[in-house]
């Protein structure tokens, strides 16, 4: 050790076991299980600093295993979006009979909404139909070959609720009306979209589960040749009074570390992926003429991200040098 | 300060290390220990050190039956005992003022006070001066003082060593030995297993005779 500075202002303590031994604890006794934590915090930051290539190996290991669940969380978090978008635009379709005139299908349309649960209506007519079905497909010259139009009219409505039952409902309340050939509506598709983001939710949460457990398995490994590299030191301690929870302390110190350096790298990792996806999502989304953009962690979630993944390298390290200290004993 | 009653200590049920082991140490003794390799002085001391529990009989030690310790209690038995070991197990990534202002440092104790009683062990041991080396970079003899002022930089009522000169020559082993018999005339108990039998014989104190686990001469040296 070059450092000069006293050793003491470096390394202090204090064991106190509150709870059940308040007698024990003398005047400035928190002060010195304060000063004890401050030093192991420091000291621990200090040993990783120290061997930063192997540091930033586990940290890197503790971030992929991170990034995965997040990396899922956020493609939900973005096709929930989508969800609510289409939810707003989810319409029913109300195609008038062949023989309705332009006149008769404006009154229809008039009595469509009338209807209790239609929100809005757009009448679109025969001419307006085949207008519509000339520009999106670009079928011009098949079309003009026909003598008659052959779209019907139709009105598009709008529920009021859009709850897949009550769409439904009112699809055949609307089935019932004069003049009516047929009501079409698209909940099928809805009603899979849900179940496929219901299932990525379980698929993220097991995820979660497992890497989270591959997290605690990464720190754990470490923190266990961290304890066994210092096996003397905490044969010395032990035989001069120090208690578990003092011998613990660095320890775990350097497990919430490792878990918070994990959490950083995810987060930098993940923020670098979404610029780099960006542009192509961008494009893709343009090509179906819908405005998607790839979503990113906000500050609330990234801050829960990197308090999770400080407590999981915590309980990673209280999880190894629980079951290593029980094998250290002082000969 | 320390009482055996019948005790006895059998490791894995059958080799017998101690047996029927009665004595009384007073506070303010000071005795040795002694016997061959293997006759049970490190047992005896483990067993005052609470890192091992009697197979049988009683450790009585200022007043506490250490089996009726309850686990969490042994971190705070331990700090009212200094202990001297062999190989002094100093830790070498760290200076002398550290190595000896650990035990403190386990109790809390405010660092400017800490530095005051680490000062005042160097001084008792001859190292004040050599505060800031490494232990690396002592004499044998010299980290063996320096296990000694770590042992009693806490001011124990209680000091055991374990065979503290087993490696240093006659004339280091007499200066350890003069350094215990200094403490133990400001009151603290003193108990060393040695078989450093020509210089317990010198020194003219109590001596407790083991063989075989079993305690066969409690008396002055003859």
């Amino acid at each position: 050790m070059s450092k000069r500075q006293s050793p003491v202002e470096e390394r202090r303590g204090e064991e106190r076991r509150g709870a059940q031994k308040p007698q024990r604890r003398a005047a400035g006794g928190g002060r010195a299980w304060m000063r004890h934590h401050r030093a192991m915090m420091g000291d621990s930051a200090l040993r990783l600093v120290k061997r930063p290539i192997a540091t930033l190996l586990t940290m890197l290991a503790i971030a992929i295993a991170l990034i995965l669940p997040a990396g899922l969380w956020l493609a939900l978090d973005s096709a929930r979006l989508l969800d609510a978008e289409l939810d707003e635009s989810a319409t029913l379709t109300v195609y008038f009979d062949a023989d309705v005139d332009e006149s008769e299908a404006m009154d229809l349309a008039a009595e469509v909404g009338g209807q209790p649960g239609v929100a809005g209506t757009r009448l679109v007519t025969a001419a307006e139909g085949l207008a519509d079905f000339q520009q999106t497909l670009g079928v011009d010259d098949a079309l003009s070959q026909l003598d008659a139009n052959p779209l019907p009219a139709s009105v598009v409505v709008t529920p009021a609720d859009t709850d897949p039952a009550g769409v439904q409902s009112l699809s055949q309340q609307l089935q019932t009306l004069d003049g009516v050939d047929e009501v079409r509506l698209d909940l099928a598709w809805l009603d899979r979209l849900q179940q496929l983001a219901a299932l990525g939710q379980r698929v993220a949460l097991a995820l979660a589960l497992l890497f989270g457990l591959g997290v605690l398995l990464v720190v754990g490994n470490t923190i266990r040749l961290a304890v066994e590299s210092r096996r003397q030191e905490i044969e010395v301690v032990t035989l001069i009074g120090a208690t578990h929870a003092f011998v613990r302390r660095p320890f775990l110190y350097s497990g919430a570390w490792y878990g918070l350096g994990g959490g950083v790298l995810a987060l930098v990792i993940l923020l670098l992926g979404g610029n780099w996806l960006a542009s192509p999502v961008a494009a893709l989304a343009q090509s179906y003429g819908a405005h998607f953009a790839l979503p990113s962690l906000g500050g609330s979630h990234s801050a829960l991200l990197l308090l999770f993944s400080t407590l999981l390298g915590w309980l990673g390290a209280w999880l190894a040098v629980g079951r290593h200290l029980a094998d250290i004993k002082p000969r | 300060m320390i009482a055996f009653e019948h005790v006895g200590k059998r490791y894995g049920g059958r080799f017998e290390a101690l047996a029927d082991i009665n004595f009384r140490v007073e506070r303010g003794e000071m005795l040795f220990l002694t016997g061959h390799s293997g006759a049970g002085k490190s047992s005896l001391l483990r067993l005052v050190m609470r890192l091992e529990r009697p197979s049988r009989g009683r450790v009585l030690v200022a007043g506490h039956d250490l089996d009726r310790l309850h686990i969490s209690q042994v971190p705070y038995y331990r700090r009212q005992i200094g202990v001297v070991f062999q190989d002094h197990q100093l830790l070498f990534d760290r200076d002398i003022f550290a190595n000896v202002a650990l035990p403190l440092t386990i109790q809390g104790v405010e660092p400017a006070d800490a530095a005051r009683r680490v000062r005042a062990a160097l001084d008792k041991v001859g190292l004040l001066h050599r505060e800031r080396a490494l232990p690396i970079e002592l004499s044998t003899g010299e980290q063996q003082r320096v296990g000694i002022a770590r042992a009693v930089v806490n001011k124990p009522a209680l000091l055991l060593a374990d065979e503290p000169t087993g490696n240093l020559d006659p004339q280091l082993s007499a200066d350890i030995m003069r350094l215990f018999e200094d403490f133990n005339r400001i009151g603290t108990t003193v108990m060393v297993a040695s078989h450093d039998l020509a210089l317990i014989a010198r020194l003219r104190h109590r001596v407790l005779k083991l063989r075989d686990g079993r305690l066969i001469g409690d008396g002055e040296a003859a």
